[in-house]
């Protein structure tokens, strides 16, 4: 949730077109400045703390996050390979069920008029107010988080492929019918390619919105995880070990969505053309 | 029929599945819907409104001001200045990716258990959404635009704030929606796990002592909460933008 527009990734909108700047960065330039920002947050980080601007039991310093860091490997590796379980399963369902109901319902005029409502209400409101009923009905564990998980995750799917599949061209459509193909065919070959991009933005979407509440149902319920790691550090007053505990949440959310963007673009080609056109 | 009422019979059809599945099942930890309204009525009619939700919506409507505030300047000089988003860059991308939920207990060490915690946990989230597409709605003006202010001899604040602003703010206020219902969804986490009122502790704290009905009474209000947020902000939009309708829909496509 942190940036449902990740579609995006800040640096690489940015493809010239502009005055200020030298126009030709060399790449070395770039890399040395993005060290460098990293240094200089790291820095401000340490100067915060080492002047006791925040206190610095609230704030350790860098140095300290980073022992606390080494000392917990193993923990943290566990609690990160928790979150990543119910995220993964989760997610899997979300995609699962999202795509599927997104392509009957964008195929059906009925039912997408009968969903519209539905879908208008449902999207504000956030899936995170129900951990604690989600608590009530499943109980603690791993089947909560990631039927929590998938709901929340479901919605961006569903919303991306219903709009994708309902924006495929008629011409497109007939075309495969003339070609002979049944009903499973056209939306095995035509709907689902045609729809792709845009269903591939609602994972985005949903990888780190999914990520978002897997992290929250762990610091709610204490059902293990990165979200449990942090909420005993905090309460065992071990702030420099939940730094760590947050940074690798942080690092984890970064390798999930570069990673994924990579895929995408890599398996997808046609995405950035499908986005011309709908756009 | 027509679309908008097929909508409401959707609307319907889930309500009748909702209550006639809660009667057959008769489990005290799913009631009928008819309950969970009546519940959300009493919340909203009863003292609650006055201890839990209009805290909460203050609360939301500051972290998110904040964040717009921060997110649009920021924003605009990550977008214009290509030097700034290179060091920059990096740190976004992590702060960016990092899910925020995380950072409630540091707010709590920081803050303690209080509206303080909750706002700036709200801003920790809502601001990236928002500096994210700003700074993306200012690197794609058009380089024309940009050369004609110049040629204007438009320079430091006069440019950031009219020409940059009003040209990217398509791009802005999609930003400012996402971060409104980031706000929403952040202002409830951070009440469940550390608030002492709002809407966030109201559903956790019954759902604790067993008004499971409560719990469900107070996911509804904060449903309807966002769809009225949602629908101001809409509507705000419209207004603001209106200028925008027909005489730049060409350069958006470009």
């Amino acid at each position: 949730m942190t940036g449902p527009i990740g579609s995006r990734s800040s640096s690489s909108s940015r493809t010239g077109s502009r005055s200020t700047g030298g126009l030709d960065n060399p790449a070395a330039r770039i890399m040395f400045r993005r060290v460098g920002g990293v240094v200089c947050a790291l820095l401000i980080w340490e100067l915060f703390s080492e002047t006791g601007v925040i206190n610095k039991s609230a704030l350790p310093t860098p140095q300290a996050t980073a022992v606390a860091f080494v000392h917990n490997l193993s923990g943290l590796g566990r609690g990160a390979l928790g979150t990543l379980d119910a995220w993964g399963l989760g997610l899997l369902a979300a995609s699962v069920f999202g795509v599927a109901i997104g392509v009957v319902v964008g195929r059906s005029r009925v039912a997408d008029s009968l969903t519209e409502t539905l879908v208008r209400m449902m999207r504000p409101l956030p899936s995170l107010a129900l951990i604690p009923i989600a608590i009530l009905i499943a109980g603690l564990g791993l089947k909560m988080t990631a039927g929590l998980v998938s709901f929340a995750a479901f919605w961006p799917i569903f919303i991306n492929t219903r709009v994708g599949v309902r924006q495929i061209d008629n011409l497109i459509l007939e075309t495969g019918r003339m070609l002979g193909m049944g009903r499973l065919e056209l939306i095995r070959k035509v709907v689902i390619p045609a729809a792709l991009p845009m269903i591939a933005t609602g994972v985005q979407v949903a990888i780190s919105l999914a990520l978002v509440v897997t992290v929250s149902v762990e610091l709610v319920g204490g059902t293990g995880g990165l979200g449990q790691f942090v909420l005993v550090a905090q309460q065992g007053g071990a702030t420099a070990t939940m730094y760590a505990g947050i940074i690798l949440g942080g690092m984890l959310g970064w390798a999930l969505s570069m990673g994924y963007s990579r895929i995408v673009d890599h398996w997808i080609p046609w995405r950035s053309r499908g986005q011309v056109t709908t756009s | 029929m027509s679309t908008v009422a097929l909508g409401w019979v959707g609307i319907l059809i889930l309500a009748a599945a909702w209550q006639i599945l809660a009667i057959l099942l008769h489990k005290s930890v799913f009631p009928t819907f008819v309950a969970a309204i009546a519940a959300a009525y009493h919340i909203v009619t009863g003292p609650a409104l006055r201890t839990d939700i209009l805290p909460s919506v203050e609360r939301t409507a500051v972290g998110f001001l904040i964040s717009s505030l921060l997110g649009v300047g920021v924003g605009m000089l990550v977008g214009h200045y290509r030097a700034v988003q290179q060091w920059t860059a990096t740190v976004i991308d992590f702060l960016r990716s990092l899910p925020t939920p995380l950072l409630v207990p540091v707010a709590i060490v920081v803050f303690g258990l209080n509206g303080k915690m909750v706002v700036a946990t709200i801003i920790s989230a809502a601001i990236w959404p928002v500096l994210i597409n700003t700074a993306n709605g200012t690197a794609e003006i058009e380089p024309t635009m940009m050369d004609t202010a110049n040629v204007f001899g438009l320079r430091g604040r006069k440019l950031f704030l009219k020409v940059i602003l009003p040209a990217a703010s398509p791009q802005i206020f999609a930003g400012l929606r996402i971060a409104l219902s980031v706000s929403l969804a952040i202002m409830v986490v951070a009440e469940i796990l550390g608030g002492s009122s709002g809407i966030g502790y109201y559903i956790s704290n019954a759902q604790q002592s067993f008004d499971i009905v409560g719990s469900y009474g107070g996911v509804i209000v904060l449903g309807l909460l966002g769809w009225v947020f949602d629908t101001l902000f809409l509507a705000f939009e419209r207004r603001l933008l209106s200028w925008q309708r027909g005489t730049v829909g060409g350069f958006i496509d470009g």
